[in-house]
């Protein structure tokens, strides 16, 4: 799951940048709205975390500008103004949550994973594949009851194929929302991950599709 | 005494001061007309004594006795009609000849009556005038002149009835003063439809003004006459400054909430990386600052606009607006929220952004507290703008109603929110004349109902 977050303020941007790793997302950042219209028009994000005083173009105009463009990965705003006038304005531009400063870091997360959760269609926090689930709120992964250990790159790769169970899904589609920008990208890594991730799960769980890429089957 | 209300009114005053010189101008024009007339008579009336004095001095032979005789009697028929009010009469005047004798010839209107005139010897060709007291006692003009017809002097005197005179110019004067009342009639009238019409203006004036204060209309609106206009332009100017300012207060008031919690953000982060006492302080501060600022904003921005006239707001599209927001934010809900339709022409008389702050908090409370339903409508009752807003959730009991409306204070501190929300809406409607009550809600849970000014 790879997000953007964007906002000016320095520290509050690297605050917000550093909850967001930690909870075990892949984080781009943009510091205003140029790069922000630029980047969540080129890269495929999971989610956007929008702060709407933004210098070079507000917010709510590139909010505006994506969904103009047909960009429908979720969006969530922060607003200082805690007012419902700027609430309404957000949402209609095509916001999925709000959420005024100051805020919890948890709470933050917590919208977040919903927002994902619901961009992907499932209503609970818990994602479930045959023996696999996912609990989004602590990032553990359990097969049937176990918990597993999983390094960050294995973990996203894994919830990635959980959010798009039953889907074949491109190595570079994969390279893309397990990465962020900066990172020096490999597509090759990504088969290491397969991998690693095939010895330590169930075996038939991830198949290989041919000129494709991958899919999470269910046993079931 | 005039009463104070007519003493104010601008059409009193210029209706009594057209009245006032229509009215003077009339009684000087009546007191001219009738005295030049008078003149006029009376100088004719004189200029016929004379005539008639000339036609005497001319007829005026002695006979052979030495007699004074007339040649052919006076043409005018009412010397010969006894105290018809036309007379003459000859005296001889003492002197050489003959001694005095008066009336030694008189009309036969006189009959047997004789002029009484004063003691005068006019020259010889001068012609004098006097008042003198008549035959039947009424006051006659008379002419007199002097002639000597062989050396007898005598005293040739015509006299009419003043009435003969007076009675043209009564009579013009009776219709003189029917004609001017007539006149003066018609130009009150006229004067009373020229203020009327004249200061129709100012009664247009007034309903622009008050469809202004009504909220039906931003700014005065309409064509007015040349004198008026400044008048109207000026005060659109003063109501655009107006809405500028609170438009400027607004954004400065946003400018500082986001100045201000954008650091707050930033501590409170920071704060929570670690867990000692200096974090915790933070983080309490953190929140105490966050809600002293909301409060205070909410109150500063709805502060300046509730003076704002002219500002009207359709509820049905901030309801609209509102549930969008709320779909989409409690959307992990799945409520099912309705709106009872409301009139299209519903309108609250003051600003969008208090209302959709008022409604968005009760809607926002709703749905955080509703088991599964929420329900607003809104309409007019008693000429007040009534929206309730009802959900199934568990309520609140009624002794605790009054203490969610105060500030900072929270029925159930599980659910996410400031607690604010309510203190906001009750500070927000009272700042309207309006009102928020809480009741039991008609679905099982809690009932908001704000009653704020309508536009009519």
């Amino acid at each position: 799951m790879r997000i953007l977050v964007v906002e000016d303020e320095p520290t509050l941007c690297e605050q917000l940048a550093a909850g967001v790793r930690e909870a075990g997302y892949a984080v781009d950042v943009a510091r205003n709205g140029l790069d922000a219209h630029f980047m969540g028009d080129a890269e495929p994000f999971d989610a956007v975390v929008l702060d709407l005083g933004l210098p070079q173009m507000d917010g709510l105009t590139v909010l505006k500008k994506w969904r103009a463009a047909g960009r429908v990965m979720p969006v969530l705003i922060l607003t200082a103004r805690d007012n419902w006038h700027e609430k309404v304005a957000g949402i209609d531009a095509g916001a999925d949550d709000y959420l005024t400063k100051p805020f919890h870091m948890e709470e933050l997360l917590a919208r977040l994973r919903a927002l994902i959760r619901r961009a992907g269609g499932h209503a609970s926090a818990e994602l479930v594949c045959g023996p696999l689930t996912l609990d989004t709120r602590s990032n553990r992964v359990t097969v049937a009851g176990r918990a597993l250990a999983l390094t960050s790159h294995e973990y996203r790769v894994l919830a990635y194929l959980m959010h798009h169970p039953g889907e074949a899904v491109s190595r570079s589609d994969l390279v893309e929302h397990i990465y962020a920008q900066d990172f020096d990208r490999d597509s090759n890594t990504v088969e290491v991950f397969i991998g690693r991730l095939r010895k330590k799960l169930p075996p038939g769980l991830i198949e290989t599709v041919r000129g494709m890429g991958y899919r999470l089957v269910s046993p079931q | 005494m005039i009463p104070a209300t007519l003493r104010g009114s601008l059409r009193f005053r210029l209706l009594l001061g057209t009245l006032f010189w229509i009215a003077a101008s009339l009684v000087v024009a009546a007191w001219g007309l009738g005295n030049l007339f008078r003149q006029h008579v009376e100088s004719q009336f004189h200029a016929q004594l004379k005539t008639h004095l000339d036609q005497l001095t001319a007829q005026l032979a002695l006979d052979d006795a030495g007699r004074p005789t007339l040649a052919t009697s006076l043409s005018d028929p009412r010397f010969n009609r006894p105290l018809g009010g036309l007379y003459w009469q000859i005296d001889r005047l003492a002197g050489t000849g003959a001694p005095a004798a008066p009336a030694v010839m008189r009309s036969r209107s006189l009959w047997d009556q004789v002029l009484r005139v004063p003691a005068d010897t006019p020259a010889t060709g001068d012609v004098h005038q006097h008042r003198i007291v008549g035959p039947d006692g009424a006051m006659l003009g008379m002419v007199e002149r002097s002639v000597t017809i062989n050396a007898q002097r005598l005293r040739l005197i015509v006299g009419a009835d003043e009435n003969l005179m007076r009675e043209p110019v009564t009579r013009f004067n009776e219709e003189l003063w029917l004609a001017l009342g007539l006149l003066g009639l018609g130009l009150a009238l006229a004067a009373l439809v020229q203020v009327f019409v004249g200061l129709a203006p100012l009664r247009k004036l007034r309903d622009a003004l008050g469809r202004v204060r009504s909220g039906e209309t931003q700014r005065m609106e309409g064509d007015f006459p040349v004198e008026i206009m400044p008048l109207v332009g000026e005060f659109n100017t003063v109501l655009a400054q107006n809405a500028d300012v609170v438009e400027r207060a607004r954004t400065q008031a946003g400018n500082l909430a986001h100045a201000l919690k954008t650091p707050l953000s930033v501590l409170a982060n920071a704060a929570a990386g670690t867990d000692d006492a200096l974090a915790r302080l933070v983080a309490s501060q953190v929140e105490s600052a966050r809600k002293q600022v909301d409060y205070h904003l909410s109150r500063a921005q709805a502060a300046a606009t509730a003076r704002l006239p002219g500002v009207r707001t359709g509820v049905g599209p901030v309801v609209d607006g509102l549930l969008r927001a709320m779909r989409r934010i409690h959307a992990e809900r799945n409520l099912d929220l309705r709106v009872r339709p409301i009139p299209a022409n519903l309108a609250f008389r003051g600003e969008e952004q208090d209302l959709q702050e008022m409604l968005g908090n009760l809607l926002d409370n709703a749905c955080k507290w509703a088991a599964g339903r929420v329900e607003i409508g809104a309409g007019i009752e008693d000429d007040r703008l009534v929206i309730r807003v009802d959900d199934d959730g568990k309520g609140i009991v009624a002794a605790q109603r009054q203490a969610t409306l105060r500030r900072g204070v929270r029925a159930d501190e599980q659910v996410p929110g400031s607690g604010l929300g309510l203190a906001i809406v009750d500070d927000l409607a009272r700042m309207y004349g309006g009102a928020i009550v809480l009741a039991d809600s008609p679905l099982g849970g809690l009932q908001a109902i704000l009653t704020l000014p309508a536009v009519p």
